[in-house]
């Protein structure tokens, strides 16, 4: 008896569920109240990006998933583990890991760091030039990744500016003072994207700061380095959080740079290597283009829940 | 608490210049208000005193001590503003405690001295929430039991009730003005609100486009205005051109007993709406206008010469409509002369 109340409720509610979703899709195609012509006007205009994420993320996604778990290198045929075992017990691919991490690391914090106490200049200080400034900061966007590796040659390299001119000064060798394709030159690549990008974030977060709030804390005695750790950083905190996030992926994400100064060896680097110069080895490169995605998701997504995170606090 | 002087202050920012030559003290335990339109200078000159802004030109002190630059964390200042400031981050309790900590006074001695505060501002049940938590009043208050925690040797208030809705910014008036009399507290009022200011303040101190017009207490400046400026600004004032001569006032449409007021052949008469009666008097003015202010009302009339005049009708009493005739007569001790 019992089971048949059960029943009759869930055919009722499934009616119900169905009918209400009937209801929504009509609403949606001849909206009658302004709360309905709202949502098909969201529908409408999220419409574009559902198209191209299907297309240009869900799809090869399901594509590289299919790939990394096939038999042969070149097609998706058969069903196999290898691409992945590979990932899993080969000494060359946790070194990969662990290089692309701590380097994406050290310079995100390194670049952060920087777009920090830049943004409060700019939005604090009446600066002279500031609109030159600005532009200088702004303008490595636009660069590709090979133009500023290209450019540390130029800079760093065994004929570059900065190496000639130390040579000149020491009496050194150029050759051993060249540091372009050594560890610290990739640095100054990677920061010299990644600074842009940090400041780019952190400038709107520096513009919203109460300064009434900062100045009533020197009022009351606090020194400036005080009031920034007090008042000043707990009000940009969400900003350096969500500038380190985009610049973090974005560190995990160069590869122009790295092509042109490889001097670690990087995820981009090494997938490149596994679809150009290891034997087309599709596979293995799918099932590292499958890793990274899921890092990046789930990084992006834990800070985002850090930003939403009303308790954080300094 | 100190005695704050201004010697000579003047502000230029590149072509612009916000005050000129201000000379003023604030004298020890007394609140001064700075009053004036928008862009005067007014907050130029709290931020002077704060430190937050160095003069082009001249000295600020601190009973007599030069403090013109000393930083601002270094001149024991309290700051009250008008969007109240206070650090989101910290509980009610931890913002009061906040220049204490920064005195380096231990936890115990400042959780004490914080709760005193609060007790004192009638709101210790709030000492833990965050101040999103409370409402604009009670976060004035926190804010000014923060700015007093530090004892500092002047409270500067930046328009501190601009935002409140009029009926807890009057309460506020009241019970705050109290209160600082209460400490003895050396502060400096800014605001436009000249009524706020007159309740606040032990006296005024009117600028105008980066000048002092006048200072004084809040009688003299409404009785006694110097210039017509400060007439204009503080309350509501007629301006009438006489000459004064052998005693005697001349309007041009009726004369009055000059009361002592010095001779001008060039000058202006400042009359206030209540030293004008309406019902008797020698003068024909016919209404133009009339307004509804529940305690009074207020009338536009029009003098025999064509001259606007603002007077105050008894609402009990009133039967002058739009376009009748009344008798209106000068109250002789009202009448200020500007040369």
């Amino acid at each position: 008896m019992a089971r048949d109340t059960a029943g009759g409720t869930g055919t009722e509610s499934t009616r119900t569920g169905v009918g209400a979703r009937l209801a929504a899709v009509r609403a949606l195609l001849s909206p009658r109240t302004e709360a309905e012509r709202e949502r098909r006007r969201v529908a409408v205009m999220s419409l574009p990006y559902f198209v191209l994420a299907i297309f240009g993320a869900f799809l090869p996604l399901g594509m590289l998933a299919r790939m990394s778990l096939s038999e042969n290198q070149f097609r998706n045929e058969g069903f196999s583990l290898d691409a992945w075992e590979t990932l899993a017990t080969e000494p060359v691919y946790r070194e990969i890991a662990w290089n692309t991490l701590w380097f994406a690391t050290v310079t995100t914090t390194f670049s952060v760091l920087v777009a920090v106490a830049l943004s409060h200049a700019l939005a604090k200080y009446d600066l002279p030039f500031r609109r030159w400034i600005v532009a200088m900061v702004s303008f490595p966007i636009a660069l590709p990744g090979i133009v500023v590796g290209f450019m540390i040659v130029v800079l760093l390299g065994r004929t570059g500016l900065l190496t000639n001119a130390v040579a000149f000064f020491t009496g050194g060798s150029r050759i051993d003072l060249a540091t372009a394709l050594t560890v610290g030159g990739l640095f100054l690549g990677y920061a010299f994207s990644l600074i842009p990008r940090a400041t780019m974030v952190l400038r709107g977060t520096f513009e919203e700061i109460n300064t009434d709030a900062e100045e009533a804390a020197r009022a009351l005695g606090a020194s400036p380095l005080l009031t920034f750790y007090h008042v000043t950083l707990p009000q940009v905190w969400p900003g350096v959080v969500a500038a380190f996030v985009l610049t973090f992926r974005t560190a995990l994400a160069i590869f122009g740079t790295v092509l042109v100064l490889p001097a670690l060896n990087v995820a981009t680097l090494r997938i490149n290597l596994e679809i150009q110069d290891l034997g087309f080895n599709l596979a293995v490169a799918s099932a590292m283009g499958l890793v990274y995605f899921v890092f990046i998701f789930g990084f992006t997504f834990a800070g985002v829940r850090l930003i939403d995170n009303e308790s954080l606090k300094i | 608490m100190a005695e704050v002087t201004l010697d000579s202050i003047t502000k230029r920012y590149r072509e612009e210049t916000a005050v000129e030559g201000i000379d003023l003290t604030v004298r020890d335990g007394e609140v001064l208000g700075v009053i004036g339109p928008s862009g005067c200078g007014k907050t130029t000159l709290l931020r002077t005193i704060a430190g937050f802004e160095t003069p082009t030109e001249g000295r600020v002190r601190f009973d007599g001590e030069d403090v013109t630059h000393v930083p601002p964390e270094n001149r024991n200042v309290g700051l009250v503003f008008q969007s109240y400031s206070l650090f989101d981050n910290m509980s009610v309790r931890r913002n009061v405690a906040f220049g204490l900590k920064m005195q380096g006074v231990g936890r115990s001695k400042r959780r004490a001295r914080a709760d005193e505060l609060l007790a004192l501002l009638g709101i210790e049940d709030q000492a833990e929430k965050s101040p999103q938590q409370l409402s604009g009043g009670q976060q004035q208050r926190v804010g000014l039991a923060r700015a007093l925690a530090i004892e500092p040797r002047i409270l500067l208030l930046d328009e501190p009730m601009t935002g409140l809705d009029a009926k807890l910014k009057r309460r506020l008036e009241t019970e705050i003005g109290s209160l600082l009399d209460e400490l003895g507290v050396t502060g400096l009022y800014v605001t436009h609100d000249q009524e706020e200011a007159m309740v606040m303040c032990d006296r005024l101190a009117v600028l105008d486009d980066g000048q002092i017009q006048q200072v004084g207490t809040p009688a003299e400046i409404y009785e006694r205005p110097e210039t017509g400026f400060v007439a204009d600004f503080v309350g509501t004032s007629n301006s009438l051109s006489a000459t004064v001569r052998n005693g005697e006032i001349d309007l041009g449409f009726t004369t009055y007993d000059g009361n002592g007021l010095p001779e001008t052949t060039d000058g202006t008469v400042i009359v206030r709406p209540e030293d004008v009666s309406v019902g008797d008097g020698d003068v024909e003015a016919v209404v133009r206008d009339r307004f509804y202010l529940g305690e009074r009302v207020r009338a536009r009339v029009e003098l025999p010469d064509g001259t606007g005049l603002t007077v105050d009708l008894d609402p009990s009493t009133d039967g002058a409509a739009v376009g009748d005739t009344v008798q209106v007569a000068f109250e002789t001790e009202g009448l200020h002369v500007i040369t």
